[in-house]
């Protein structure tokens, strides 16, 4: 513990409580957790390290999510979008799902998450690998055709406000902020 | 730096160039390039200027890309954003730091003090949220209770939270019964012509399941409690009894009440208007917690089982409404032959009931067993009733070609009917049979603790003489004719809520008579929520369409106020009657001697100081009820009008945003079928042209800063 705290440094650290939702002890324990996943070589090299995003994927808080992969691609900074993360994009990643991040921060990763092609809004092709993703992707658990059709209208029916085809941020929070308990489900914690 | 900035400049202007190309050949509304610089995108989008570019750009100067996002951003996003704290940007540490830069903000070093504060609140929080969330790990049962919803879904888990419900309503009633009637009863005694408490004599087991003999004399019914030393004027086992009694009623009253209105509050009134149900369900449905891949697959299963049923419910809803007239006729016509049948059926059981409510009360001498029998007949008359009938109900409404909802809930209005009336009828009956009786109050509490006997005997043998060997048929012969004749087991929930229903109220109605029916209530709830569970997990297939949770849990809540209504009325009917026929007061019990509840209140009124009698005679009076009456009403009719207001508004607000939206998609089109035209015309196609053309501001700055 005391080793990895000399290696964030003060300054780093206090700044790091500021820029995120996390305390001093959880940033001390990410810092723990990330270098546990970095190779012998790698852990002497500085922060901007990346490690790759099959290595984040083997963390037991994310293995059994459906949209893990997702989650590294919206939190990495990579260039080459190959959803790997530094130590400060691991930060980021944990400070969006801590407890104390707001509904507002929420339900903006959470749509960004839902996101798949990165479009900015939620089209009939991103809802329709969100219900997949939720039901299990595999031939038998996966809804027919018709009846994928039938949830995406019925989904826009709701929640397209302005009635353009597409779910967008603020249709999405609208529909967010109306249910009690997605703070307590959006969350991971080391 | 200088020459980072400028190879980043060049290539955010190259990527945009292609883009905006491409997408005036496509009319895509969303990929058109204008559509992104709209103001109303912008703001709901800082992701796209503020995370993008300073984050790929990173070891880049923070300079040029500041400028760009200045340009990107309106007025009213950049005010919005400039007032958050900087950890409330959705933007990558980076952008964060950029951000703060912009603000001019120094490199705050957080102070120790700071740092102290700030972690200290957030501990706080998180030590109250793991108090919560162990105090929720005292909860019983939530193991089996996720374990059966994994399973089975929401509509099963309902079932076993109402019964967990239930069993903390009756040890809620049971601390109140210690609290108002045993206790004082224990302390002070009772009154010295009350004969001891002794078994022996002509006592015999059988009286434990009869209720007589030994037990007759015993706590658990009305006749023990007599007025002890505790005797002053306001403070005596009468009026503690009475009071005990009120309060276990009142308190379910309010706790029934806040729990359906709770529930009526998310399934009606959202429901209908603007309902976000489906939403829910897709956006909230995954549980980001979950670590255990068991959990998730199960996690998958039910939303998957949760959405097909909505599916299901609604293409029926949508062939129901192509039906043509002639088909409605004929519908029609059959439902009403079957509601004929119904009824016809619900008389038969009405009359079954009272023949054999009147061969219980004949007094001749049998052997043991067959008096057992014949002093049990109505219990399992109206056990079997129950148990055959709600059968018939289910296969009747599966022709009336309701959705599986409507038909669950017919059958269940209809089972309602039967259980509560029969409950009902045979009150009625055990009131003008033992009337007459000396200390009749004694034989009207052992018929309810007869009925809540035999209630849980037949829950106990319909789960281990019937569902068991049946799974086990199934099992050891799955292709035997019996097996297929009999079928799986499915949990119906509905039924089963009704029989925690009927036997809830058979406590609220035999509390007065019976003390002890809460403590009793308990113990048989804790076991039939281990059998049920037994009968769930072991011997039922999951459903293939589930019943919704919410909207079921209303029901159930609402079945338990009839229950609530019809034991207040039983009691009601029993206190008038005291009053009309004022003879056969004070055999037995705490109103001996010519008491009624109203004389012992009456003495202990008179005996209250003249303003406080004053009080109590002014709320009491009509001059009271009448300005409380209309009060409640004015604030009734202000919160309806209220609600009918926002609800225009809502609407108005929801069509203006429908405009607004069409009007912008309008003027996109226009804009681009504009551009595309001029891409047409020879000599103007050239890219960086068209980019100043369609961005003038967006470019302007990056420009003049690095020329």
């Amino acid at each position: 513990m005391g080793a990895t705290a000399s290696q964030l440094g003060k300054d780093l650290l206090s700044e790091y409580q500021e820029l995120t939702f996390l305390t001093k002890q959880e940033i001390l324990l990410a810092h723990k957790r990330f270098t546990e996943l970095l190779t012998r070589e790698e852990r002497d090299l500085n922060l901007n390290t990346r490690v790759p995003m099959a290595r984040i994927l083997t963390l037991p808080e994310l293995k059994s999510n459906p949209f893990r992969k997702r989650i590294c691609y919206v939190f990495s900074t990579s260039e080459q979008k190959d959803g790997s993360l530094t130590f400060e994009d691991f930060l980021d990643l944990l400070s969006a799902f801590s407890d104390s991040a707001t509904l507002e921060i929420k339900s903006h990763y959470a749509f960004r998450i839902f996101d798949f092609d990165d479009d900015g809004t939620l089209d009939r092709g991103d809802l329709e690998k969100l219900v997949n993703c939720l039901t299990g992707e595999t031939d038998d658990t996966q809804l027919t055709p018709d009846e994928m059709r039938q949830l995406i209208n019925n989904i826009l029916e709701e929640s397209d406000i302005d009635k353009d085809g597409t779910v967008n941020l603020s249709e999405f929070q609208h529909v967010i902020s109306r249910s009690p308990d997605f703070v307590s489900s959006f969350k991971i914690v080391l | 730096m200088e020459k980072h900035k400028a190879v980043n400049f060049v290539r955010l202007l190259s990527d945009e160039s292609v883009q905006s190309s491409l997408s005036s050949d496509s009319c895509e509304y969303y990929q058109t390039e204008i559509f992104d610089q709209l103001p109303s995108i912008q703001a709901s989008r800082p992701n796209q200027s503020s995370h993008v570019e300073p984050c790929e750009t990173s070891q880049g100067g923070p300079e040029p890309k500041e400028q760009l996002s200045h340009g990107h951003l309106s007025r009213g996003s950049k005010d919005k954003t400039s007032l958050q704290p900087l950890r409330n940007l959705p933007v990558c540490m980076q952008g964060k730091r950029t951000a703060r830069d912009r603000r001019n903000m120094q490199i705050s070093n957080i102070g120790f003090w700071e740092s102290w504060r700030r972690s200290q609140s957030i501990s706080r929080r998180r030590v109250s949220a793991h108090i919560s969330e162990s105090l929720s790990g005292l909860v019983p049962w939530r193991h089996t209770l996720h374990t059966i919803e994994g399973r089975f879904g929401v509509g099963v888990k309902a079932y076993f939270v109402f019964l967990r419900y239930l069993v903390y309503l009756n040890l809620l009633h049971c601390t109140l019964i210690c609290g108002f009637i045993l206790g004082p009863t224990a302390f002070y005694g009772r009154s010295k012509n009350s004969e001891p408490l002794r078994y022996g004599g002509n006592d015999s087991v059988l009286d434990f399941v009869l209720g007589k003999g030994y037990l007759d004399r015993s706590p658990v019914f009305y006749g023990f409690y007599t007025r002890g030393s505790l005797n002053l004027q306001c403070l005596n086992t009468p009026l503690l009894y009475f009071t005990g009694i009120i309060t276990i009623l009142f308190i379910s009253l309010i706790m029934v009440v806040r729990r359906t209105t709770r529930g009526y509050k998310h399934t009606w009134m959202l429901g209908k208007r603007h309902s976000m149900n489906v939403s829910y369900k897709i956006f909230c449905g995954w549980d980001f917690t979950i670590q255990d891949p068991d959990a998730a697959t199960l996690n998958r299963n039910f939303i998957r089982n949760d959405l097909k049923l909505f599916l299901e419910e609604q293409s029926f809803s949508l062939r129901a409404a192509q039906r043509t007239i002639g088909q409605k006729v004929r519908l029609y016509l059959l439902r009403f032959i079957l509601n004929l049948v119904v009824l016809s059926l619900l008389g038969g059981a009405f009359y079954l009931l009272y023949f054999s409510s009147q061969i219980s009360q004949t007094k001749d001498d049998y052997y043991w067993l067959v008096k057992l029998v014949l002093q049990y007949l109505p219990p399992i008359t109206i056990t079997t009733v129950d148990l055959v009938l709600p059968v018939i109900f289910r296969k009747i409404s599966s022709f009336e070609d309701y959705s599986f909802t409507t038909q669950v809930n017919v059958t269940l209005v209809r089972t309602i009917f039967l259980k509560l009336s029969s409950l009902g009828i045979y009150l009625f009956f055990i009131f003008t049979t033992t009337y007459q009786q000396r200390c009749w109050e004694n034989h009207f509490g052992r018929e309810m603790y007869k009925l809540c006997i035999f209630n849980f005997l037949a829950t106990f043998c319909n789960a281990f003489l019937w569902n068991y060997p049946r799974k086990l048929v199934q099992e050891k012969h799955p292709s035997s004719c019996v097996a297929r004749l009999m079928g799986k087991k499915h949990f119906l929930i509905p039924f089963n809520v009704l029989d925690r229903v009927y036997s809830q109220t058979v406590s609220w109605v035999g509390v007065y008579y019976c003390p002890l029916l809460p403590l009793i209530g308990t113990v048989t709830l804790v076991a039939t929520f281990y059998i049920q569970k037994f009968t769930v997990l072991r011997c039922c297939v999951a459903e293939q369409r589930m019943f919704r949770a919410s909207s079921s849990s209303v029901l159930f809540h609402f079945m338990l106020l009839l229950g609530l209504f019809m034991a207040a009325a039983t009691l009601g009917f029993d206190l008038y009657n005291h009053v009309v026929t004022e003879d056969v007061m004070g055999a037995c019990g705490p109103f001996q001697n010519m008491e009624t509840i109203y004389n012992v209140t009456g003495v202990c009124v008179n005996s209250l100081p003249i303003s406080a009698r004053k009080t109590i005679g002014y709320l009491t009076s009509e001059a009271f009820a009448l300005p409380l009456l209309v009060f409640e009403i004015i604030i009734l009719t202000s919160y309806v009008s209220r609600g009918r207001a926002n609800q225009r508004a809502i609407e108005r607000l929801k069509d203006m945003l429908v405009m607004c939206s069409s009007d912008k998609r309008f003027l996109v089109k226009q804009h681009a079928t504009m551009l595309r035209r001029r891409h047409i015309r020879p000599g103007c196609s050239t890219a960086p042209v068209e980019d100043t053309h369609l961005s003038p501001q967006k470019h302007a700055p990056p420009c003049t800063s690095t020329g």
